[in-house]
């Protein structure tokens, strides 16, 4: 059992990390579109896509940078009663109170499948805009990095009992 | 028995609801009391506007009120719904079109693929656009960012409009934070219901539809389960609404263009504003290719404004 | 069981989920998506989640919130603010408590720079801190210096809080910035009010700066003074064209973002270092607010789902029949409560959509109203236990400021915040000139 869990854990970390290091330029994307977009509006027409591709950029950066950022430890905590505990303390509730979050990330989940199968029915779901684009290629991401936020959970989970019992896995944030 | 409770959401925001749905609702409360209560919420309260039409299929909203074209609903006729460019003239148009040329029955038929039913259409306002700055002439629509339904935005793009989408209720704030230059969504009288009217400064008297095509939905199995007397009375409180609106727009219209204080009218020449109706005509003829339904659909529009213009006078003008 | 029970029991199962220490959006996020399986699971409901992520894409506003972020890494982490800092000191260094006073100076001209507090404090913490303790400063005033002065990054333009306001209230920014400019500068002129007035009394609170250290030759003293130049440059290179209608809010700040990067690179700051730790922080931090905001969002539906506006109103206004002012200062105060424990971004999500339509009912400006909020949220902010400039403060301070001289520092200057509320409650033209004279109404 702990044998697959540090497998797991080895498993999933390193692939959010990677994705997560990827994902974090897409600052300079929002940037360019949204640059793009004062520009052509200056100079040009304005264009006709800017605003919704922005949105679908930074949609795209929160959620598949969610996993890289609970690495990170950015989540804040309410830290009244957790801030004054020990790790092994923090540890033990922490493992208990992670499966809130795995149940939440399981709902949004179960949703956005349905979402995304939705967008593949009836010749394509369009975004309702003059632009119309396919909405499938953004809830595909979406899908995709609340499953990544979802799996990330669990390592944390993993984590946790591996710490309890007494294996090294990384600072406890 | 215990009282039937439905969840319904309606497009619009809380200030234009109060005329357009809430004395339906009121009504209907009222009438049935403990045995059924529709409790109401409006643009993007539950669920966002782009997720409402699925929502309704799940149940997870009962019954909605909104055009087609800007829920996205998964029809061949969702581009009809809203305003499909010069289908109107008169807010009467509709109930005409929908109760004499068969547009209800392909409705019908439409929403029962999708499990979803119809429960009735009625005529809403002209669609006009309000502007921060005048538009006189074609060329001056061309680079105006304008918040329009999916299909008009289509129509418009190629005068050079640049049609956006937003949330409704993000719109005043949208124009006064610079993402949008104008609206073409409604006519007057919403315009100085829901706000509009304070941050924009120009209203073009020309109209791309006389009346915008709205409707009544509800979750299939939820209008089965209703006993047949509830079935009825939520239809007549519908037709109440589509009432409520014919004259509460068609009075507001001509009363806000001669004593409204906040916009000045500007107007397109008729031999002007003459192109973009020829460039309708060309724009049905190509939803009609589409399909068979929607050929269907432009083909009563057809026929309908072919008497209408025969008839002349109070009908046509022109 | 009635709505208004429901309604208590999510809001009281959020508090003790927080309680436990969990990520704050998992803790929000549960009692969400069980309320909503609880209320309209037997048909839907469990899409209620999700369509939140919807909502939260076509919010277009929060496309300002990583480029501000992004701003304020950029700016404390290639430290182009030192040369600010330099000019506060040796300007000001010959005043008692003039160090303090010149931080507050800095807090000002950073917070034109960027929407958040976050770089303030990281700017306060590694620049002027280490500074100021080893010129003798009192270490509580000083934490408490660089707190209060970096929590005017939310009130004096550009401010997130102010736009994530503005969606909810539905309110123009553009107004709202400026209803903030007044306001934040009457604060920090309070902050150094208290500051001088402190001092004068006890003066080992902030010692002098020795002649030597400041004695300067003019044409050099002048030369530093143009390292005022840079946020000026920064701020009016973003405000200018949106202020004019040249570019809307969101390319606004992608030009902000841009300006203070070039910056960086121009002056020779931008290592690899400090690109990457920007890079990845801004993702961090964006994503912590994100995902807070989209979980807020999720339990705000079912909230309001369940009519706690209509409820709330009818509390105050038929149950318990009190006048406008009273319900203002009520709502103002428990703002203040629910802030020391809740987290200050969700109870934006969800506290905000209650109120204001209470306070616009009440026949209150929806502008004014937002810098009242906003100055609440600053002190929110800084009570303990949870505050995001506290939980700043104690991962950035040294190891000889302990948690206590934190605590501790921080209670003048939420009176002088408190103060400065009341200030702004009866004299509503501080907040509305200056949007007025602008916008010409
Ligand atoms: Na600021
Ligand atoms: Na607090």
């Amino acid at each position: 059992m702990t044998g697959l869990m540090l497998k797991y854990v080895g498993l999933v970390d390193p692939l959010n990390r990677w994705i997560g290091r990827i994902v974090m330029y897409g600052i300079f994307v929002m940037m360019g579109i949204l640059l793009w977009s004062s520009i052509s509006k200056t100079f040009f027409l304005p264009s006709l896509w800017t605003l919704e591709m922005a949105q679908f950029a930074m949609v795209a950066y929160y959620i598949l940078g969610g996993p890289y950022s609970i690495q990170l430890g950015s989540n804040v905590r309410m830290d009244l009663l957790y801030g004054s505990w020990t790790d092994r303390r923090k540890a033990q509730i922490d493992a208990i109170t992670v499966l809130f979050l795995i149940f939440y990330l399981g709902i949004l989940l179960w949703g956005g499948w349905d979402s995304l199968m939705y967008s593949f029915q009836y010749g394509g779901e369009r975004s309702p805009t003059a632009w119309r684009p396919y909405l499938w290629p953004i809830k595909t991401i979406m899908v995709t990095g609340i499953f990544l936020m979802l799996l990330q959970a669990i390592s944390e989970l993993f984590k946790d009992i591996l710490r309890l019992k007494g294996h090294d896995v990384g600072v406890k944030l | 028995q215990s009282t039937i409770r439905w969840r319904m959401q309606t497009y619009a925001g809380p200030a234009l609801a109060e005329h357009v749905l809430d004395p339906a609702i009121e009504m209907f409360n009222k009438i049935a009391g403990d045995r059924m209560q529709i409790e109401v919420f409006y643009a993007d309260q539950l669920v966002p506007t782009g997720e409402l039409f699925q929502a309704m299929q799940r149940g997870t909203i009962d019954a909605v009120q909104s055009d087609d074209d800007s829920m996205a609903s998964p029809t061949e006729v969702t581009v009809f719904g809203g305003y499909f460019p010069f289908a109107s003239r008169y807010s009467l148009d509709v109930p005409v079109l929908f109760n004499q040329y068969g547009l209800n029955e392909i409705w019908d038929a439409e929403y029962s693929k999708v499990g979803v039913k119809h429960i009735s259409a009625g005529a809403w306002d002209p669609c006009h656009f309000a502007t921060k700055d005048p538009i006189r002439s074609l060329e001056d629509l061309k680079g105006k960012r304008v918040f329009t339904f999916p299909t008009a935005g289509r129509f418009l793009a190629q005068f050079g409009v640049v049609p956006v989408t937003l949330p409704w209720e993000d719109i005043e704030v949208a124009v006064q934070t610079g993402e949008l230059d104008g609206i073409a969504w409604s006519g007057i009288t919403e315009d100085y219901t829901v706000g509009w009217a304070d941050v924009t400064n120009y209203f073009l008297t020309n109209n791309i539809s006389g009346a915008w095509i709205g409707h009544f939905f509800a979750n299939m199995e939820r209008w089965n389960e209703l006993p047949e007397d509830l079935q009825t009375l939520f239809k007549v409180c519908c037709e109440q609404s589509h009432y409520y609106r014919q004259h509460w727009y068609w009075g507001g219209e001509a009363d806000l263009r001669v004593n409204g204080p906040k916009m000045e009218l500007t107007s397109i020449p008729d031999s002007e504003w003459a192109q973009v109706e020829a460039a309708a005509r060309v724009f049905w003829d190509e939803i009609a290719a589409e399909s068979e339904t929607k050929a269907k659909v432009v083909e009563i529009f057809k026929t309908y404004n072919a008497v209408m213009e025969k008839a002349g006078r109070p009908y046509r003008y022109t | 069981m009635a709505y208004e029970w429901i309604a208590i029991l999510m809001f009281s199962s959020m508090m003790l989920m927080l309680l436990t220490g969990q990520r704050v959006f998992g803790a929000i996020g549960f009692v969400a998506v069980v309320a909503a399986l609880f209320l309209w699971g037997d048909r839907g409901g469990y899409d209620l989640g999700f369509s939140a992520a919807m909502k939260l894409m076509k919010w277009y506003p929060l496309l300002t919130l990583p480029m501000f972020i992004f701003m304020g890494y950029v700016l404390s982490e290639s430290r182009i603010a030192d040369d600010l800092y330099k000019m506060f000191h040796v300007w000001m260094g010959g005043l008692s408590g003039g160090l303090a006073v010149g931080t507050i100076g800095l807090m000002v001209l950073i917070s034109a720079m960027n929407g958040l507090s976050v770089a303030g404090m990281a700017i306060g913490a590694t620049i002027a801190l280490p500074e100021l303790l080893r010129r003798g400063y009192d270490k509580r005033m000083v934490t408490g210096v660089i707190q209060a002065g970096s929590s005017l990054g939310i009130l004096v333009p550009p401010s997130v809080v102010l736009v994530l306001y503005a969606m909810i209230a539905r309110q123009p920014v553009g107004q709202l910035w400026l209803a903030g400019i007044l306001p934040g500068l009457m604060m920090a002129a309070m902050f150094v009010l208290y500051i001088v007035i402190r001092c004068r009394i006890t003066p080992s609170l902030g010692p002098v700066l020795p002649k030597e250290d400041r004695d300067l030759p003019m044409a050099e003293k002048l030369r530093l003074l143009r390292a005022g130049l840079l946020p000026l440059f920064i701020f009016f290179a973003m405000m200018v064209p949106f202020v004019n209608g040249w570019t809307s809010l969101v390319e606004s700040s992608a030009i902000g973002a841009l300006a203070a990067f070039a910056a960086a690179v121009l002056k020779g700051r931008m290592t690899r270092e400090v690109f990457e730790n920007s890079v990845r922080n801004t993702l961090g931090i964006t994503c912590m607010f994100m995902w807070i905001i989209l979980a807020a969002l999720a339990f705000g539906a079912v909230f309001d789902g369940l009519g706690a506006v209509r409820a709330i109103e009818s509390l105050f206004t038929e149950q318990l029949g009190f006048g406008p002012w009273t319900i203002l200062i009520l709502m103002q105060l428990s703002f203040i409560l629910m802030g020391t424990f809740l987290d200050d971004t969700a109870m934006l999500v969800i506290v905000a959509p209650l109120y204001v339509p209470l306070v616009d009912a009440l026949g209150f400006d929806l502008i004014w109203y937002g810098v009242l909020y906003t100055i609440t949220t600053q002190i929110a902010y800084m009570t303990p236990p949870f505050g995001y400039n506290l939980f700043l403060m104690r991962a950035m301070a040294p190891p000889e400021i302990t948690l206590r001289d934190i605590y501790g520092s921080i209670l003048p200057f939420v009176l002088v915040m408190v103060l400065a509320l009341t200030v702004v409650m009866a004299f509503p033209q501080i907040a509305l000139w200056l949007p007025g004279y602008v916008y010409g109404f």
